[in-house]
């Protein structure tokens, strides 16, 4: 039984030893147990949503070759598309300057707080790791308070409707970009402080001494040098704020304004009962973006969790 | 290309429970314009901290730094006009070298872009690095960033430059010939320099003066040359040179040295010079010490001892020397001798202690008392 590639005394089958046959089988098992609730949301997403009581949802749907599968249908998906689309817009519109926004700020925070040497930095870098303690539930009611009642945001925002591109429910989602900045910034700090710690004293002091301002020193060393970091920072506050529902539902409430993952909520529920097709199409799109920017970003995120 | 000068310098830490640590205590020095100074001294004397607040990126807790006339304590390190070349070399990794070599004439100067890169390309051809000015740092060897390194200073044109350690990140043979070009590069720029290190041999032979500093206290400033033959103490006597001066305790005793081994005649005018002292502590070069393999010992000035180890370097052999034998741990002072002579431990011979080499030192202030005789006496600037 035993062949050149097995190990002496081993046993092997068909050439393979018996130790990866039962790894491979291992490794397969589990490839299945994970991916098996994906491909029963895929095959339930595709199904016409009036042949699907009773069918077995992780089975594609063959009727009328197989019986008791469920007929092939894309309404699910239209369904999905035309009742997120609105809340996909809102939330690309939320998320992307957000996603920036808190980068960007949490790089220039935490350059001032680790390259830049000065009087009381620790406190204040004590403050914004704090930040990251305080919990969401907290600050509910004192958010809708701060937006509602003490910032005109929604007065401010009124003139500006003119403008092409440009809706009157808008404010709901520059307030959403304010708080998820604000609440993302500790997080990104804490990132990009511990990037910035490693860098060379000395070459900031290099640059020093050749003249770059502290401005310049930021935007011409210490930016380029944070891209790594800057993908992993991108990629999580990206799932972070995409997925967020509870600041959604504070700050927006109801209305045009709705993000994705509100709109996710209702969709395909009546009192006739739950459309589980639609439900499946809808939370494969709603997810779909993160999917993306994982896939778009994943290896320059693996250079980043390693730097 | 200006005159330095350091006037009462000092550095005063402040620890987070309040105690103060002075780094750097007074230390006086005038730079002439295209001199090249050597700042010597082990780690923690307070030399990098004192080149640190040149470059202005330590404040200056007291004293005066000027350049050129011009007092710089509060000028940020921006408006100094100074470059300096780091012992990680610190270039920018995602910069091309001449990116990295223009970086500070972008910042500083209001050249255009095509008199920055004419300016970048002659020094990458003076610095022999012509061919690398389009790849980054990391895909060069610890020569070569080096030599961009060094191309980044030289390129400022500054009034000044400083360099921390530069040399000490490269192997044995690469230091050796970078000593000698940055020598020859120096004096062909005649920009006044300010050189750190650790090293005594960087400091005896690249400077034009070696400034000694230990424990944050300047103790001598002279030409490589005086520190060696006329220590102003008994520090400055230990750091410079290779292998070390033997140092002996020894009481005065008249015109007699007595020691716990052996006694040692002195000279009328090193008795004149020992003066009052009680406890002296005899110095004597390594390379000053006679040795003769046959005979015996003969006048006051020599000694029968016996060689404990020899480490041959090939063009001499360093002895150890003792005068304790059949001891499991003997004290040993060292000499020096050719490559050539046949010596083995265990042999006896004979050391002179040749009295115009012997050197000595008050023991309890550590000041010089008498400097072994030259044939040209020099003077050296006496540190108060």
């Amino acid at each position: 039984m035993s062949t050149e590639t097995g190990r002496v005394g081993e046993w092997s089958l068909f050439g393979h030893s018996l130790r990866r046959v039962v790894l491979y089988g291992i490794l397969a098992g589990m490839g299945v147990f994970y991916l098996i609730p994906i491909e029963t949301g895929i095959m339930t997403s595709i199904i016409n949503p009036a042949s699907y009581t009773g069918s077995f949802p992780y089975l594609p749907p063959l009727e009328p070759l197989v019986p008791g599968t469920g007929t092939f249908s894309l309404e699910p998906w239209q369904g999905a598309i035309d009742g997120l689309g609105q809340g996909l817009v809102n939330s690309v519109i939320l998320v992307v300057p957000a996603t920036i926004f808190s980068g960007l700020l949490g790089s220039m925070a935490a350059f001032g707080l680790t390259t830049i040497s000065w009087r009381g930095q620790i406190g204040i870098y004590i403050l914004f790791v704090a930040g990251i303690f305080i919990p969401y539930q907290a600050v509910l009611v004192p958010l809708t308070q701060f937006w509602y009642n003490v910032v005109p945001l929604q007065a401010v925002f009124e003139p500006l409707a003119v403008l092409p591109f440009v809706q009157e429910y808008h404010w709901k989602l520059v307030a959403l970009i304010i708080t998820h900045t604000a609440y993302g910034l500790p997080i990104c700090t804490l990132l990009f402080r511990a990037h910035y710690k490693k860098l060379s004293d000395e070459m900031v002091e290099a640059a020093q001494l050749d003249g770059a301002s502290v401005a310049t020193i930021y935007r011409r060393i210490i930016l380029p040098l944070s891209i790594p970091m800057f993908a992993v920072v991108f990629i999580y506050q990206f799932t972070q704020i995409w997925n967020d529902l509870l600041f959604a539902l504070t700050i927006v409430q109801f209305g045009d304004a709705a993000v994705v993952t509100q709109d996710l909520v209702g969709i395909g529920v009546s009192q006739s009962g739950t459309n589980f097709p639609l439900r499946m199409a809808a939370a494969l799109l709603a997810a779909l973006p993160t999917l993306l920017v994982y896939i778009f970003f994943g290896d320059k995120f693996a250079k980043g969790v390693a730097a | 290309m200006a005159e330095l000068t350091l006037d009462g310098v000092t550095k005063v830490f402040t620890e987070d429970d309040g105690n103060e640590i002075v780094a750097v205590d007074e230390v006086s020095v005038d730079i002439e314009d295209g001199e090249f100074l050597v700042l010597v001294g082990p780690s923690g004397c307070g030399k990098s901290t004192t080149l640190r607040m040149v470059a202005g990126l330590e404040t200056v807790t007291r004293g005066e730094i000027s350049l050129a006339g011009r007092r710089i304590n509060d000028s940020p390190p921006a408006e100094r006009d100074i470059a300096m070349v780091f012992q990680s070399y610190a270039l920018y990794p995602h910069m091309t070298v001449a990116q990295n070599m223009s970086f500070g004439l972008e910042e500083s100067t209001e050249m255009g872009d095509d008199e920055i890169s004419e300016h970048v390309a002659d020094t990458a051809a003076m610095m022999g690095i012509e061919d690398l000015v389009d790849r980054k740092p990391a895909d060069l060897s610890g020569g070569q960033q080096q030599r961009v390194a060094l191309g980044r200073a030289i390129v400022r044109d500054p009034e000044a430059f400083l360099m921390d350690e530069p040399l000490s990140n490269l192997d044995a043979k690469l230091r050796a010939t970078m000593r000698t070009e940055l020598q020859r590069l120096q004096e062909e720029l005649g920009v006044t320099t300010i050189y750190v290190t650790h090293d005594q041999t960087e400091a005896m032979t690249m400077g034009d003066r070696i400034a000694i500093l230990d424990d944050g206290v300047l103790q001598q400033v002279g030409t490589p040359l005086e520190c060696y033959h006329t220590p102003n103490n008994l520090f400055v006597a230990g750091f410079i040179g290779d292998p070390s001066m033997n140092f002996f305790e020894m009481d005065v005793d008249g015109d007699l040295l007595v020691g716990d081994r052996f006694e040692y005649p002195l000279t009328s005018a090193q008795s004149e010079a020992v003066d009052e002292a009680r406890r002296v502590t005899l110095g004597i070069r390594p390379e000053d010490i006679e040795i003769e393999a046959d005979g015996s010992a003969d006048s006051p000035s020599e000694f029968d001892v016996a060689v404990d180890v020899v480490e041959p370097r090939g063009d001499e052999n360093t002895l150890h020397l003792t005068f304790d034998r059949g001891v499991d741990e003997p004290v040993t002072f060292t000499a020096t001798v050719s490559g050539l002579r046949q010596l083995q431990a265990g042999d006896s011979v004979v050391a002179t202690f040749p009295p115009e080499a012997i050197h000595l030192f008050d023991a309890d202030t550590e000041a010089a008392l008498h400097n072994r005789s030259l044939d040209v006496p020099e003077a050296t600037e006496q540190i108060v």
